[in-house]
This record gives C-alpha cells, sequence and structure tokens, in this order.
C-alpha cells in the first residue's frame, strides 16, 4: 500500500508570529516603530517623575515625598528623559525616514539597527529596576558627579545600576549612529546629492556624527566611575590622589554636545514641517545645512560653560564664553531662515504646523536667556537656580519635545497610515503650550530670586510660593495635553481617516510611497534633481495634464 | 505693493523692545526680574551686566516674536486653496550674511561689556588702606559650613563680617561638591575637595544676608543654608572674642541637629540624646571623623579642640541618660 501523503496543516514560520515578527525584526521602519513607542512609554514615566516634583514643590515646607525619593525622582527624571526619551526618539524618526528619504531599501546595517534598539530597551529597564536596589535608585543627579557618586557617598547599588544602563544606552546609540552614517553616505537614490537630502537627513548626519564622537569619552568617564566605586581606584577621589573636577570634564565633554544631539534633529523636523505647510521652499537650504554643521562643530568647543562655578583660570573661562555666545550665530540663522519661510506664504495651521511655530516662540527664548548663561560673571549668580531648570526646558521641551511633537503629527499618517484628529490635536498643542510656559517662565523668576536647583522643599512664602505653585499648576495643565495626545492616538488608531500616500502635498520622498510603506520602500524611484522631488514631481504631472 | 504696515512694524516693535526692556530695567532686584538686589561691589557689577544683556536679549526677542506674530497674522491661508503656493523664493545670500553679521556684533558689544566689568567682579581688591582683605576659609561639608576667620576662630553657618570691609573667602570641601552662595553678596563658587577657590565681598550695608549651598550635595542639600550677619567694625571684633563660647552650640546645630533634631530627638537620623555613645568619647570621635553607613564624616578635617567643643556640648546639653533598658 502506497505510503499516504500527509498533509501537515499550514504552520507560519515562528518569526511571523504577532510578537515574534516584532522581536525578531530587522526592517527598519518595524524597528523605527518599536523605538517611537518605547520611547513614548518612557516619556509618560519620565514625565510622571515630574509630576510628583511638582507636587512636592507646590507649596512651602510640603512632606508629599521624602527628600530621598525626590533625590532620585529627579535623577531619574533627567537620565530619563535625555537617554531614553528624546535621543532614542530622534532614533526612532531617523530609523523611519532616513531610508524612505534617501530612497533608500533600509538602513546599511539591519541587524546592528535591532541590536541597538534592544540595547536601548534594556538599558532602559536596567535603570527603572535600579528603584528597586538597596537604597533605591541612583540619586546624585544626571550627571553623577563623584564625590557624591562614589561609594562612599552613594551606598548600595543604584549608582551602579546607573552606570550599567548607561553603558547600555551609549552602546546602542553608538552603534545606531554608526548605521545612519553608513547609510546617510552610501544609500541615497540616483541624483539625491548632499544639496538635495532633505534637511531632516542633514540633521540626523550630525546628530550620529556627535554620538559617534562624544559617546566614547561618557563611556571612559563612567567607566573610571565605576572602577572607583568597585574597584578601590582613586581617579576622581581627592583623598587619594585623584581629581574630581576631571570628571565634570568627562562629563560636559560629552554632555554638551549631548544637547545638540537632543535639539539639532528637532531643527531637522522643523526645517521639514515649515515650507510644507507655507507652501514655500525652505528659505536658505545651504545657510540651514551649514548652520547644523557649525552648531555640530562649535558645540564641541563649549562644554566647560557648565563648569564656570569650579574656578577655572580666567582664559579658560573666557574662552568658553566665547564659544558659547559664537554658537547663538548659526542658531539664530536659522530662526532667521524659518521666519524667511513663513513670509509671504500660504500659512496652513495643521497642527503639525502649530507646533512648528511653537517650537520657533518658545525655543528663541531658551536662546536668548542662554546669552545669560554664557556671560560667566551672571553664570555664576543663576548656575545651578531655576534659572537654568528654565532655560534647559526650554531648549530640551520648548525645542526637542515640541519638535518630536511636530514630527509625531505630521508624519503619523505615513508611519501608521492614520490620520491624528486635527481637532484633539489643536487641543493637545495649545494645552502644553499653556501649561509648558507656566510652568518653566516663573522658574526663570524663582532662579532669580535665589532658588537653587535639585532641593526637595524650601522655607520661603510670598513669590517663592507663588511661582511654585503657578508651575506646578502649569505642569498639570501639559498633563492634561499629554492625555488628550493619548486619546487621539487611541481613537484614530480605530477611527481614524485612512491617509493617503501625500495628504500635506509635501516636498521629500518618504510621500513618494504609500502610507506605511510596504516592507521594500519603494517600487521605482524618481531621478531626483532638487530638494523637493515630490513637488517636482507634482508639477511634472500638471503640466502634463494641461 | 508692499503694504504699509511693512514700514511702520521694525519701526513699532523697536518702541515696543525699548519700552519692554526699559521696564525691566526699573523692575529689576524686584519679582524676580533680575538677580537679587547687590549690597557689594562685585554683585553690583553682575547685576550690570545682567541688564546690558536684558537690553539686547529684550529687543531681540521682541523684534524675533514680533515678526513671528505678525507673519501668521499676515500669511494665514484665509480660505486660500491648500495647494495654492507662495513666491517660490529660495534665499539670498545678502539676507544670510546680514543676520549672520548683526548678531555677531551684538554678542562682540555683549562679551565688551562682560571683559569691562570683569576685573571688577572677579579680582579681589587689594584693600591697600584697610591692610589687606580680611581672608575667612570656608570649609564645605554635608551639610554644613564652617568658617575659619584669620585668628583661628570658627564659627559654623554663620559668617561675621565687619562692614565696608574686603573680605576674601578660600572655598573648598571636606567631602562632597558643594557651592559657595549669598546671593546679594556675589556669584557661586563651588567648594570642591582637593581644590580651592576664591570669591570676595565687601558689604555696604549691614545686617543678615542670607544663601544656600549651590551644588547639589546629598540628602540634607537643601538644609544647608549659609549666613553673613555685617556688623560694625566693634561689633565684630566683640563677637570674635565670644566665638569660641559658641563653637559647641554650632557645631551640634549645624552637624549634628539636622540630621538628629535639635533635641537630639530623631528625625532622619536616629535618636540619640539617650545613647551613651554620646558620653564616650574616642569612639564617637571616631564615628563622627569618619561616618558610618549613611551617617557623614561630618567631623573631617577638624581639630582636637573642635571635637571637644562638640563633646562637651552634648554632654551639658543634649545627653539625657540611656534609655531604660536601653
Amino acid at each position: 500500500m502506497a505510503a499516504r501523503a500527509t498533509f501537515e496543516p499550514y504552520r507560519p514560520d515562528w518569526r511571523q508570529g504577532r510578537v515574534m515578527s516584532w522581536i525578531t525584526t530587522t526592517d527598519h521602519k518595524r524597528i523605527g516603530i518599536l523605538y517611537i513607542w518605547t520611547s513614548l512609554v518612557f516619556f509618560a514615566a519620565g514625565g510622571i517623575l515630574a509630576l510628583l516634583m511638582r507636587a512636592q514643590l507646590a507649596q512651602a515646607n510640603e512632606h508629599f515625598i521624602t527628600k530621598q525619593s525626590y533625590n532620585e525622582l529627579f535623577t531619574i527624571h533627567g537620565t530619563t528623559m535625555i537617554f531614553l526619551v528624546v535621543v532614542p526618539i530622534f532614533a526612532g524618526f531617523a530609523n523611519f525616514l532616513v531610508p524612505l528619504m534617501i530612497g533608500a531599501r533600509d538602513v546599511a546595517f539591519p541587524r546592528l539597527n535591532a541590536l541597538s534598539y534592544w540595547l536601548f530597551l534594556f538599558g532602559g529597564i536596567v535603570l527603572y529596576f535600579s528603584f528597586f536596589a538597596k537604597y533605591g535608585a541612583s540619586r546624585s543627579g544626571w550627571y553623577g558627579y563623584p564625590p557624591l557618586s562614589d561609594d562612599m557617598f552613594s551606598l548600595g547599588n543604584g549608582q551602579d545600576l546607573w552606570i550599567l544602563s548607561l553603558h547600555l544606552l551609549s552602546l546602542g546609540s553608538l552603534i545606531g549612529a554608526v548605521n545612519f552614517l553608513a547609510t546617510i553616505h552610501n544609500m541615497r537614490a540616483p541624483g539625491m546629492s548632499w544639496m538635495r537630502i532633505p534637511l531632516f537627513v542633514w540633521s540626523i548626519e550630525i546628530y550620529s556624527a556627535l554620538l559617534v564622537l562624544v559617546l566614547p569619552v561618557l563611556s571612559v568617564g563612567l567607566t573610571l566611575l565605576l572602577l572607583d566605586r568597585q574597584a578601590g581606584t582613586h581617579f576622581f577621589e581627592p583623598q587619594g590622589g585623584g581629581n574630581a573636577i576631571l570628571y565634570q570634564h568627562f562629563f560636559w565633554f560629552f554632555g554638551h554636545p549631548e544637547v545638540y544631539v537632543m535639539v539639532l534633529p528637532a531643527m531637522g523636523i522643523i526645517s521639514e514641517v515649515i515650507p510644507v505647510f507655507s507652501r514655500k521652499p525652505i528659505f536658505g537650504y545651504k545657510a540651514i545645512a551649514f548652520s547644523t554643521v557649525a552648531i555640530g562643530f562649535y558645540s564641541m568647543l563649549v562644554w566647560a560653560h557648565h563648569m564656570f562655578s569650579v574656578g577655572m583660570p580666567n582664559f579658560l573661562n573666557v574662552f568658553f564664553m566665547l564659544s558659547s555666545m559664537v554658537i547663538a550665530v548659526p542658531t539664530g540663522v536659522k530662526i532667521f531662515n524659518w521666519l524667511a519661510t513663513t513670509w509671504r506664504g500660504n500659512l496652513i495651521f495643521d497642527t503639525a504646523m502649530l507646533w512648528a511655530l511653537g517650537f520657533i516662540a518658545v525655543f528663541t527664548i531658551g536662546g536668548l536667556s542662554g546669552i545669560f548663561l554664557a556671560a560667566f560673571p551672571v553664570d555664576w549668580q543663576v548656575t545651578d537656580t531655576y534659572y537654568v531648570v528654565a532655560h534647559m526646558h526650554y531648549v530640551l521641551f520648548g525645542g526637542s519635545v515640541f519638535g518630536i511633537f511636530a514630527g509625531l503629527y505630521y508624519w503619523w499618517p505615513k508611519i501608521f497610515g492614520r490620520m491624528l484628529d486635527e481637532r484633539l490635536g489643536k487641543a493637545h498643542f495649545w494645552l502644553v503650550f499653556l501649561g509648558f510656559n507656566l510652568t518653566f517662565f516663573p522658574q526663570h523668576m524663582l532662579g532669580l530670586l535665589g532658588m537653587p536647583r535639585r532641593i526637595y522643599t524650601y522655607q520661603e512664602h510670598g513669590l517663592w510660593q507663588a511661582y511654585n505653585l503657578i508651575s506646578s499648576i502649569g505642569s498639570g495643565v501639559m498633563a492634561i495635553g499629554i492625555l488628550v495626545f493619548v486619546v487621539n492616538v487611541v481613537q484614530t488608531s480605530r477611527k481614524g481617516a485612512r491617509a493617503v500616500n501625500d495628504p500635506w502635498l509635501a516636498d521629500t520622498l518618504e510621500w513618494y510611497t504609500t502610507s506605511p510603506p510596504p516592507p521594500h520602500n519603494f517600487e521605482t524611484l524618481p531621478y531626483i534633481t532638487s530638494a523637493r522631488p515630490i513637488r517636482d514631481l507634482r508639477r511634472r504631472l500638471a503640466e502634463a495634464r494641461v | 505693493m508692499p503694504p504699509p504696515v511693512r514700514r511702520k512694524a521694525p519701526v513699532l516693535l523697536l518702541v515696543v523692545g525699548a519700552a519692554l526692556a526699559l521696564a525691566t530695567v526699573a523692575y529689576a532686584g524686584n519679582g524676580g526680574f533680575a538677580p537679587a538686589t547687590p549690597h557689594s561691589p562685585n554683585a553690583k557689577r553682575i547685576n550690570d551686566s545682567y541688564v546690558w544683556i536684558s537690553i539686547f536679549t529684550g529687543v531681540i526677542f521682541v523684534l524675533v516674536e514680533g515678526a513671528l506674530i505678525l507673519f501668521i497674522v499676515k500669511y494665514r491661508r484665509r480660505g486660500r486653496p491648500r495647494n495654492q503656493e507662495g513666491p517660490q523664493i529660495h534665499g539670498a545670500t545678502r539676507l544670510e550674511l546680514i543676520w549672520t553679521a548683526i548678531p555677531v556684533v551684538i554678542l562682540a558689544v555683549i562679551a565688551a561689556f562682560i571683559f569691562y566689568k570683569l576685573p571688577g567682579i572677579q579680582d579681589v581688591p587689594s584693600a591697600k588702606a584697610e591692610g589687606g582683605p580680611l581672608v575667612v576659609r570656608v570649609d564645605a561639608h554635608q551639610f554644613y559650613w564652617q568658617f575659619t576667620y584669620p585668628d583661628g576662630q570658627i564659627s559654623i553657618d554663620e559668617l561675621h563680617a565687619p562692614l565696608n570691609r574686603t573680605v576674601r573667602v578660600d572655598i573648598t570641601s571636606q567631602d562632597v561638591d558643594h557651592s559657595w552662595w549669598i546671593p546679594e553678596l556675589g556669584g557661586k563658587f563651588d567648594a570642591i575637595p582637593g581644590h580651592v577657590t576664591h570669591t570676595w565681598f565687601k558689604a555696604d550695608r549691614a545686617g543678615t544676608y542670607r544663601g544656600q549651598c549651590g551644588e547639589f550635595c546629598g540628602v540634607f542639600h537643601a538644609a544647608m543654608k549659609a549666613v553673613v550677619k555685617v556688623t560694625s567694625q566693634s561689633e565684630y571684633a566683640a563677637w570674635l572674642g565670644t566665638a569660641g563660647d559658641t563653637l559647641g552650640k554650632g557645631e551640634w546645630e549645624g552637624s549634628c541637629a539636622k540630621c538628629h533634631g535639635l533635641q537630639g530627638q530623631g528625625g532622619f537620623g536616629p535618636t540619640i540624646s539617650n545613647n551613651a555613645l554620646l558620653t564616650q568619647g574616642r569612639s564617637l570621635e571616631e564615628l563622627i571623623r569618619q561616618g558610618r553607613n549613611e551617617m557623614p564624616p561630618v567631623a573631617n578635617g577638624w581639630s582636637d579642640e573642635q571635637v571637644q567643643a562638640l563633646l562637651d556640648y552634648l554632654k551639658q546639653n543634649i545627653y539625657k541618660g540611656a534609655a531604660s533598658g536601653g
């Protein structure tokens, strides 16, 4: 009897399961989505930490949380927002968009790309699990200055886990950055010269270059700190002949370029959004591209303006003051070019555009307060006060986060294939815009009144209390705004309008393919003859129709 | 045809900007719109620099935000079709040069003013008429300030200084980084172990000036406050004579009571008023010099006299006898 042919039921490959397909993916778009979602979850976590701090500071002599917890909160809030939100969400945008914008099939090293995401995720998990260490999470500030972060003054393993987490995150970022550089340099579509790549891609080029240049310096500093804590060395311990200031140099040599790592991609997003919603080309493409390069270059020469009060020699203070002021020039060039782009345009106030215009409005304030901080005698008064907290949030929230939301509203249809709701989007913008200014503007005044950073409570009533209360109320308004965004995402994920290929009548190549794009991105590509290939195409079609 | 608003707008914006800058200056020192009202020449010159920068940044602020609002209002869509394009202007090299050059000039003017004021802020005056500056050593500890005067007197958390006399402070730390800051008397200078930083003041008004540690230094950072008491020369001299009497009390309040409570009743740290260790000089000295677990080495760098002053104070005022059964 002939053996009966057996018909096995069709079993899809284990890598195609709903969950496994995400875990094993090497598709730049899926990795980008993983990056963006993970960063948004950490954004919520870091935001909750901030709300707890604002609750504690709402009134004088408050006992809402303990002083040890407060110190953990601001340490982990800062570390979260920088390492787990802003830097990785830009990696997410870059992952999704750079290959699409330059007309590539994927990034240069798809598997390394997956590795960089998983390092990021595990780095974040390590950081949050450090709350369960003996004595709790790290509580020496996001910069972890020794001797406070040494084993003698930071007991328990919270600090060690913080170092481990930063090592994982740095490694992930470094791999991602190398990947973006290789992709941008080697995989551009035919005809896409350096002066025809989208400005967002320029910003990712400099973002990546800066990360490659400065992350190893952070890793060195952290490794020496770990050795001081665990191996009995004395790199930063003065009683053993070490030098505590050396760590500050390591840290800020990384830390200041990091600031531009966090804001340049936001500026890149703004440079994409403003021309599309002004119905004009970007004003001064070359000026914006070169100012991005200039900011990247000068950002490596300004680190010690974080250290004006440590008593550096006068010539160093002067050097770092001048270099910090110089960086205002290319930043100003960008702002003037964005304004010029809106000049005589047909301004369409969709939510993405509101965030972009909001960015200009608040980032300008952050830039101007930076000039006070660069002038080091003035810095001696305001450094390490709430003035710096205000300044830094005006550039990192008003800059980076406003840019991130502009990017989310702009590219959401491309990434997820559905439009976000415009009405909810506008409510989201106005609530956050109002709440943001309520929260952070009075902090300038608090700093000038003499309120230092990182104090868990204060005894002063009167103006101190009034400004703090306004600030705390503002943080609540912002939180409501963010909730509106969550509602928007949840509602439109099922009921949102389907996105067409190019809902905004945009300029760049990612709008040439479907929304969301197929795994291989493009069937065909037009030959690129300018920085606005899709507008060229629309015009050719219109001419052909006539 | 150019709309007329284009010619009026810059003038209007300049006027508003100047008015705003003036208002800021007039308001200086009140409500947190400028650093604290200065009472020392260096702090005064820092405030001058602040006002100088405010004038330029104020004008730039008004121009940029004004242009933004103007463009938003003027070039809004107003029912135009979505695909209607504005003029396809790709840039203007001359404009780029102008808005690169003007900020450079403004920044140069700001920097020049800083250089002009800098020596008067930074350099300790030689004060020859007063016989040189009075030098006070500041040792920052977790979580108190220790001041050592030229003749060896010591005070805790309260710096006494004579009126109209140049005082140089030499700042260092005995444990972690701190930052010395009395807003009305000048800027922040970090206290870093292994380094000595310097600043100075010359108070022009008798009174009490408050400040607090400016660099995060641990769990009681918020409690690390400092007071500068400026009195007449004679009152200062009189105080110096009696400084030794209050040393033990100052040490208790500055270095022990913030954690253990003013009566030693406990707080963040354990109750110590009933702990027999308070009477055991040798072991207690070792504990406060070296620290243990979460307790910092508060007496790091103390002289034997300082330790003795604290021990005496503890025995007389804090120790209430061992708890029954404990």
